[in-house]
């Protein structure tokens, strides 16, 4: 099981080396355990969340790729679809089985042609466009759709934090 | 559970608890010798007593050889309860000392969860070897507890070693670079536990001819046939493992196929014996036990359920498994060899090439054990999610969508199909143009099929035409069209480009560098300027993509994690200065607006 996961995992890694998208850094924290990465998310242009560089991590099944792969980011973040310690709630992430939010359709869940590369940049989007209807932090959703100059404050903050930069 | 509670017993570190034995042991020694001192101890050993205080004033010339006496010290100490116990933790304490040995040889450092493991694995056997032999067979005699204590003491070693090495094998499995002789050690080992094991049966034949009755005979050796199985089962699944990667390159592409059944059916049997013997062990002790109503048939009652309900559950698995099989064969055809030569894509499931593969009604191939475990767990298809229908009225309406008409092209673009989705994603950011060639480019990153030394040959070629093309982009695009003349027609019309960060890149193969002018993606944003205090970032770093960084993927992996590194450095490096221009920009605009707002005013008042 994992010797195919392991082989399907190497191919990722070597294309996000060779080809790696925009803003998007991935791959194993340390080798002997392929199975856990680290991935630095650039946050995109012309949203709240410009200019920060979010670390993440990612624990592969070791059923890889048929379930999908678990995601947390490791710094603070304040979004409406991030937990408040740090999982990353999308559809591309849930199993076709399970729906903890109960209105996903299958078609955006997880599927085995799904990829490291593919779940980044969803989650790229999911930064510059939240999906306010899952709550998976709802005091951010909230302020999402009532008080957004309070969101984009901490948004920065964020940023400035992620770079290391005093506010 | 007990061993949660027992887990937080304080338990004596090695070091005290060896130290502790020894000390016992040497006072039970000396008790010993106390006590042969007298000669007359056989006949009054069980006064103890009597026969301590009478051994006070003894003779010294006792006539006794060195080597009768230490035979004597010997039966004295197996025949007093004190010094046999004694002899049992001094056993005990060796076995420890032996186990500790084999993890600093074949294990080094325990991780975290192995350590749990074990934890959990001890006090459990611990606790139903008590049940066992207080509940079940009832011990009443001293001896027979010593002996059922030797025995469970050799049994529990050699299950925790087993259950140590299946914890490490899973582990370095999930590694690609762990050298080969730490497989060959935990292998060793194995092989080790399973010639005890079969040894230790062989005892209990044995003794079952001579001394014990059936009953305790079917025990011991259910005992040892579990413990044989279930290291037959890690070392099958280690050999397979082993086959797969090491042989990786020319073997495992024709073994793909076989591989999956291989793996499944080894985990069901073996599984299904463990369970099985299991489950007659705990129904045979639970007609042992003569009293039904005690602490000890309900526990074993406990047991026989999760055992049962494990058995019904693998049963299920493996009947939807032979339902999933059945319905593959019956209704997706494997893709004939026009399809596959059609369709240059990898498997979209392991992202390998496929030899072979089996056809969805809507057109998509995967190999047939990508396939097969996939529709295990779910009835659509991977990359469509077109619903196929399992059971006769299972989404049926879904399965009416006709198949794509234009077959071939559809089937190209899986890639590219998913590539949309992409892009749909990330159409919002600013930057980020990408063409059809940067998705062809992409599109396929596994194929090692073709040689490195023609694939090789081929770039030279190549590169012999566009000196300026870095090897790594024309060894990537050689991959996907498989021949030089495509390859250099793709260069020629401006498909292939070179990513940014490969253009500062120092070549190996000593490429000119003032010749890169090939398009630039990205904007470059002029970084090197940064001489403001501020910017406490060195000068070094600035600017330009650390030269080893991007374009390659290397074969050691110690490389590839510093590559990484650097990678990830630089990122953060980059975005903290291109966030600190940007402010720094912000703010000089405000000043710059005061001042030209102070001017005006000057101007308007003189």
């Amino acid at each position: 099981m994992a010797g195919s996961a392991l082989r399907r995992l190497m191919a990722e890694y070597k294309q996000l080396t060779l080809n790696p998208p925009e803003g998007i850094i991935a791959g194993p924290i340390n080798e002997e355990n392929f199975f856990e990465w680290e991935a630095l998310i650039t946050g995109p242009e012309g949203t709240c969340f410009e200019g920060g560089v979010f670390p993440a991590k990612l624990i592969f099944p070791p059923d890889y790729p048929l379930s999908p792969p678990k995601m947390q980011f490791t710094c603070e973040m304040f979004h409406p679809n991030i937990y408040a310690d740090g999982r990353v709630c999308i559809s591309i992430l849930h199993a076709p089985g399970d729906d903890p939010m109960g209105y996903e359709s299958s078609a955006e869940r997880w599927s085995p042609v799904q990829s490291v590369e593919k779940i980044l940049l969803s989650v790229v989007s999911m930064l510059a466009e939240p999906n306010d209807e899952s709550g998976a932090n709802v005091d951010a959703a909230k302020m999402w759709r009532d008080d957004r100059e309070e969101f984009e404050k901490i948004a920065q903050k964020l940023v400035r934090k992620t770079l290391g930069i005093p506010p | 559970m007990p061993m949660e509670f027992l887990g937080r017993l304080p338990i004596p570190n090695l070091r005290v608890y060896v130290t502790i034995s020894v000390v016992i042991l040497s006072f039970s020694i000396y008790y010993a010798t106390q006590i042969i001192k007298d000669p007359a101890w056989k006949t009054n050993h069980t006064h103890v007593d009597v026969g301590l205080h009478s051994g006070g004033d003894i003779d010294p010339t006792d006539p006794r050889s060195l080597g009768t006496h230490l035979k004597e010290l010997l039966e004295c100490m197996v025949m007093e309860p004190v010094c046999v116990w004694t002899l049992v933790n001094t056993g005990y304490c060796m076995l420890i000392l032996l186990g500790k040995t084999i993890q600093k040889l074949v294990f080094g450092e325990l991780r975290a969860s192995e350590n749990y493991h074990l934890k959990d694995k001890f006090w459990n056997f611990l606790f139903y070897k008590f049940i066992f032999v207080f509940g079940v067979l009832n011990v009443q005699y001293m001896d027979e507890i010593v002996l059922w204590c030797v025995w469970f003491l050799a049994l529990g070693f050699l299950s925790l070693l087993s259950q140590l090495c299946k914890d490490r094998f899973e582990y370095l499995s999930f590694s690609p670079t762990t050298p080969g002789w730490s497989h060959a050690r935990l292998l060793v080992l194995l092989t080790a536990i399973l010639v005890l094991s079969s040894f230790m049966l062989l005892f209990c034949i044995a003794a079952a001819f001579f001394f014990i009755s059936f009953n305790t005979f079917a025990f011991m050796a259910a005992e040892c046939i579990l413990l044989g199985v279930r290291t037959i089962h890690v070392m099958l699944r280690y050999l397979i493992h082993l086959y797969d990667t090491r042989g990786a390159g020319t073997s495992t592409q024709r073994s793909w196929d076989k591989r999956g059944p291989l793996t499944y059916y080894t985990d069901l049997i073996s599984e299904l014996i463990v369970l099985a013997v299991d489950f007659f062990h705990h129904v045979h002790m639970l007609l042992w036990s003569n009293i039904f109503l005690s602490m000890a048939s309900l526990v074993i009652c406990m047991q026989l359920r999760y055992l049962f309900y494990e058995i019904q559950r693998r049963i299920t698995k493996h009947r939807n498994y032979l339902a999933v099989l059945n319905h593959m064969e019956q209704n997706y055809p494997m893709a004939s060899q026009d399809e596959l030569a059609e369709n240059s894509d990898n498997c979209a499931i392991c992202w390998e090439k496929m030899e072979s593969a089996r056809k969805l009604p809507c057109t998509h191939l995967f190999h047939n054990s990508c396939l097969q475990s996939w529709l295990e767990q779910d009835t659509s298809c991977p990359t469509c999610r077109l619903g196929l229908s399992m059971q006769a009225n299972h989404r049926e309406n879904t399965l009416e969508i006709p198949p794509e008409p234009q077959t071939p092209t559809r089937r190209n673009s899986n890639h590219f199909f998913l590539f949309l989705d992409a892009s749909r994603y990330v159409s919002w950011l600013p930057s980020f143009s990408v063409e059809v060639s940067h998705n062809r480019l992409r599109g396929n990153i596994s194929t090692f099929t073709h040689t490195n030394s023609q694939m090789d040959a081929m770039a030279r070629q190549v590169q012999l035409l566009f000196p300026h093309y870095p090897r790594s982009i024309i060894l990537e695009d050689l991959r996907m069209t498989r021949s030089v003349e495509w390859t250099i027609e793709n260069i020629l019309d401006g498909v292939l480009t070179i990513p940014h960060h490969l253009i500062e890149e120092p070549q190996e193969e000593s490429v000119p560098q003032m010749e890169t002018i090939v398009t630039n993606i990205m904007p470059n944003s002029s970084i090197q300027n940064s001489s403001d205090p501020r910017f406490d970032i060195p000068i070094a770093d600035s600017g330009e993509e650390p030269s080893s960084l991007g374009g390659r993927f290397s074969k050691s992996s110690a490389e590839r994690e510093l590559i990484l590194q650097r990678r990830k450095e630089h990122m953060r490096l980059t975005a903290r200065r291109r966030y600190l221009e940007k402010h720094r920009k912000s703010e000089i605009d405000s000043t710059n607006s005061q001042i030209t707002n102070t001017e005006n005013i000057e101007n308007t008042i003189s």
